[in-house]
């Protein structure tokens, strides 16, 4: 049986699961159901923006499939709104309840401090990680249902690609949840990462001697590869994955050595 | 009651449920508590009281591994706070001062929670104390009053039936019906051999429960003392209103008496000790009001242990 924590906070953060989960789907069904309406307005949006734009926006074309799925799930809204929900869960982890007080009677349980901070982020990041799953999990049933023309296997990649995203960032946010446990910094800090990163994989797109930048980027590894044309990129995936796996261990081991709810 | 002979040389150390050595810690240049040498034996029940600020909750949250002390350590039932924190919990029953609760739960689904993540409590062994404490189970712990929610902490802190009790200020919100029973619950806890630690700025409560107060000021440990010693110094405010002015000399001439002043009609002192003589004093006078109020820790009972200092000063030294 899981541990009590674990099912606790699920229980705990049921309302936001279901709103972000809602959300996200809602998101997701409505943008590639537009898909065929939208071509001829599509046509129109793509010569009224100019070409730099487009780059900065991740927009390589809006015609092709690939390329509406990647104006439209994939490469700004789409990904906001998983990091946004993601942030905010994961500042749930820690940083919330021991601001709020109400860490305390949950670490007063015979746990080790990192058995509570490891289940913790076990049950956030399940949860995510379904959120995050979501987006490719629809498109599996809407791409072929409306004929979109793509291969499966490169829209799995790309939604692959989101939730490694999400573990990137969710492994960040633990982090400065688990160092400071302040809710407002776990915010501000890994929404301004976020913002930066996506600035970063953007601009370093568009401008000459800058393309290095991209590389620090996690939007780069996640989309930058471009896996709606060119499928799976593992190692790429990798490097997200393993982000997020520093950071969260690191997490566990700082949140262990510090004092609580000072 | 073991362990009443405060004092003692001790024995041996299985016999000692708390043990601070030089417990000392810092938050940067704020002194939450310093030097503390404390020694609580298993079955004893110790009040730590002290005026806010002075250091208990810093103290407690030592004990169980919330903060890492800057200097000095603590054992508790032999076990290291920090090291052997999960064996040292299964034992512990905690209750926090300030009492937030995860969740949106009803107090019945918290407490399953709780005893779930004990390894099992056995469900009579809740609502046994969730009956003592008048606590209806039903309700969502977030809409609760205050007083309610203490219960609510009280009963996961004892439910498992702990060896040691660790309770920050366990009688606020309580009506004074519920406070009855809850000392009640720690005179039995003692009788069963567990020992109870609690933190409480109020005297009275701690003197009707405890076996030793250990008196901390400014983050600093002033006094252990046995509680039957203390009843002796306990002192009152006392206001009696007269039909006509009396006159102060009468008053002020009285063992125990002091600080009279009078206005009128109304007499204000302080009695120290006995408050007989002050009554048949006032007796001869017709009496329409008398007021006596609870020594209070921070105003009167530290004077004892500082001629002269203000208690409650500009040093406020970790909640």
């Amino acid at each position: 049986m899981l541990p009590a924590l674990v099912r606790k906070t699920w229980r705990d953060d049921r309302l936001a699961l279901i709103g972000w989960a809602g959300g996200v789907a809602a998101f997701t069904a409505i943008y590639t159901s537009f898909y065929s309406q939208f071509q001829g307005a599509a046509e129109l949006k793509q010569d009224a923006l100019p070409q730099g734009m487009l780059d900065f926006l991740g927009i390589a074309d809006m015609l092709s499939p690939a390329g509406y799925l990647q104006a439209t799930i994939f490469s700004l809204v789409g990904p906001l709104l998983v990091l946004m929900c993601a942030i905010t869960l994961t500042a749930r982890t820690i940083a919330r309840p021991e601001e709020d007080g109400g860490m305390e009677l949950m670490l007063a349980n015979p746990v080790s401090r990192a058995a509570f901070a490891w289940q913790r982020v076990a049950a956030a990041g399940s949860a995510l990680t379904g959120i995050a799953a979501i987006p490719g999990i629809l498109l599996m049933i809407i791409v072929p249902w409306i004929g979109m023309d793509i291969p499966l296997s490169n829209v799995a990649a790309a939604s692959a690609g989101l939730v490694a995203l999400v573990w990137s960032f969710a492994g960040i946010a633990f982090l400065v949840g688990a160092a400071t446990g302040r809710r407002a910094v776990v915010l501000a800090i890994t929404g301004g990462l976020a913002l930066a990163a996506y600035m970063a994989n953007a601009i370093g797109g568009m401008l000459d001697g800058w393309h290095w930048v991209r590389w620090l980027s996690p939007f780069h590894y996640f989309i930058g590869t471009d896996p709606l044309h060119t499928g799976w990129h593992p190692v790429e995936l990798l490097a997200l994955v393993l982000l997020g796996a520093a950071t969260t261990t690191a997490g566990v081991i700082v949140f262990d050595r510090r004092d609580i709810g000072v | 009651m073991p362990g009443s002979k405060a004092g003692d040389d001790v024995g041996m150390t299985s016999d000692i449920a708390l043990l601070t050595e030089d417990l000392t810690k810092f938050y940067g240049q704020r002194r939450g508590i310093e030097g503390l040498n404390l020694e609580v034996r298993a079955g004893e029940v110790v009040g730590f009281l002290g005026p806010n600020g002075a250091g208990k909750t810093t103290t407690i949250r030592l004990l169980l591994d919330f903060l890492r002390p800057t200097r000095g350590h603590a054992t508790v039932l032999g076990l290291d706070p920090r090291r052997d924190r999960t064996a040292l919990h299964r034992q512990v029953g905690y209750l926090p001062g300030e009492l937030v609760f995860p969740g949106r739960d009803k107090a019945e689904d918290l407490l399953r929670f709780f005893a779930a993540a004990r390894g099992g409590v056995a469900w009579p062994q809740v609502t046994e104390f969730a009956e003592r404490l008048d606590l209806d189970l039903s309700r969502s712990v977030r809409t609760m009053s205050k007083g309610n929610k203490q219960k609510v902490g009280l009963v996961q802190a004892f439910m498992h039936r702990p060896a040691v009790l660790v309770l920050d200020e366990p009688t606020s919100g309580l009506d004074p019906l519920m406070q009855q029973e809850f000392l009640a619950m720690v005179r039995d806890a003692s009788g069963a051999g567990q020992t109870v630690f609690m933190s409480s700025h109020v005297l009275a409560e701690v003197q009707q429960a405890a076996d030793r107060v250990a008196i901390v000021r400014d983050g600093e440990l002033a006094a252990v003392e046995r509680v039957e010693s203390l009843g002796k110094r306990a002192v009152r405010a006392v206001e009696i209103h007269f039909d006509d002015p009396v006159d102060p000399a009468e008053f002020s001439v009285l063992p125990g008496v002091s600080d009279v002043v009078v206005s009128g009609p109304v007499l204000k002192c302080t009695v120290d000790g006995r408050i007989d003589p002050l009554i048949k004093a006032a007796a001869r006078h017709q009496v329409v009001d008398m007021l006596s109020t609870e020594p209070d820790l921070e105003e009167t009972f530290l004077s004892f242990y500082y001629h002269g200092e203000g208690a409650g000063d500009a040093s406020r030294a970790g909640a």
